[in-house]
């Protein structure tokens, strides 16, 4: 029952019985609540800070940072997989035979963990690309998108931790572990416009 | 009743908040971002207009957080910018179109409750005949029986009187009652007789 009590008797006269208002109520309660698209909290923080609302620390370090990352990354892995080593000649080929990086295997990671940021990025496309959420979410379905959003954003909020430092290794874990999670959303949002289409 | 009084933070993320941390914001938002955007989307039943009613709301949190004494809850604090903010488009979206809001109810609705077609056996869809109701109305109904404001209250956000609240709340009664009295009728096994009208407002 609502917290309005002192209401209460003027609504007994406003045509609904007893059973009816509780029916109503009941009602009420049980409608789904519907999650804001993952764009809002961007758009919030977009304006806050064109307002100088906000400290400038973390705008500057979660998306710039995580786009600044994956380029650098995806720089440095460019650069070992396809540089010669300063000094050395190619002989005039224009790609070296051999991996000019002496350790392989070091290239190969970064590589894979380039792959995944790319594989990352094209799921964050594919989501964009989907109609936002249709007003009436399935209870189930809005706790397994949000506890999904909950993750991701752990794993950025680690990505982005600049005081964290991560070897390739746990790098590529975390990465693989956000492409997985990313394919989780896609394909739940993606049956859920399905459905909403219908 | 209200989910954004269910909602409890660590009253230190709100100092944070109003140093403008935007750690700290974020963690607001995501406390009461979807309880912010359903009511959003309960008045205007429009997605983008949800959105940028959150959007609003919440930059308007960021912007005064700072004068924010926390002699009512956050939650109830943040409430209340959102319903103002999701009234304030209610009533210009009837001003843009010369209308006022006692207009609301000229407004053209389906008669009848969709997915509601008189038979007792079909399940109650109260999110459907909410959206029968006129856009002030809904609002009323919300505002009273969901998130527990007085008559007088509302008529302080709307700007209108106690019994301009009363009226809109009487007769978004009458709209569900059929569709009510039905399912009450369906669970008793007989035609309620708590169902009938008690009086008129």
């Amino acid at each position: 029952m609502p917290d309005n009590e002192v209401d209460q008797d003027e609504t007994m006269n406003c045509g609904l019985g007893v059973r009816e208002r509780e029916l109503l109520y009941a009602g009420l309660r049980q409608l789904p609540e519907a999650m804001p698209p993952r764009a809002v909290w961007q758009r919030i923080e977009a304006q806050a800070h064109a307002e100088g609302l906000l400290s400038d620390r973390r705008f500057t370090s979660a998306r710039f940072k995580w786009i600044a990352g994956t380029a650098m990354a995806a720089a440095v892995a460019l650069v070992v997989v396809n540089l010669p080593p300063s000094g050395t000649d190619t002989g005039g080929e224009a790609f070296p035979t051999v991996p000019a990086y002496t350790e392989q295997n070091n290239a190969v990671a970064l590589t894979t963990l380039t792959a995944l940021m790319v594989e990352s990025q094209e799921l964050e496309d594919d989501l964009r690309s989907l109609p936002s959420q249709p007003q009436l979410v399935r209870a189930g379905t809005a706790a397994t998108i949000a506890g999904l959003e909950e993750q991701i954003a752990a794993i950025d909020y680690r990505l982005n931790d600049t005081s964290i430092r991560m070897s390739h290794e746990q790098m590529e874990l975390y990465w693989r572990e956000r492409v997985r999670l990313m394919n989780l959303l896609v394909q739940l949002r993606t049956a859920q416009a399905q459905r909403s289409a219908f | 009743m209200s989910k954004f009084t269910d909602i409890e933070l660590d009253p230190g993320i709100v100092q944070r908040a109003a140093r403008g941390d935007v750690r700290a914001h974020e963690i607001i938002y995501r406390a009461y971002g979807t309880p912010v955007y359903s009511i959003c989307l309960r008045f205007t039943r429009v997605p983008a207009h949800a959105e940028d009613l959150t959007q609003e709301t919440f930059v308007e949190v960021i912007r005064s957080i700072a004068g924010f004494r926390g002699e009512a809850p956050l939650g109830a604090w943040i409430r209340r910018i959102a319903v103002s903010k999701a009234l304030m488009f209610l009533r210009s979206a009837w001003h843009s179109r010369g209308q006022s809001l006692d207009d609301d109810w000229d407004e053209p609705t389906p008669d009848r409750v969709p997915g509601y077609p008189g038979d007792a056996d079909q399940a109650i869809d109260l999110d459907a005949a909410l959206a029968t109701l006129p856009a002030v109305s809904r609002a009323v109904i919300w505002l009273h029986d969901v998130e527990g404001f007085t008559h007088r209250e509302i008529a302080v956000l709307m700007g209108k009187s106690e019994s301009f609240s009363k009226s809109q709340l009487s007769r978004a009664y009458q709209r569900l009652r059929p569709m009510l009295q039905a399912e009450t009728a369906a669970t008793d096994g007989k035609t309620s007789v708590a169902g009938a009208a008690l009086g008129s407002c």
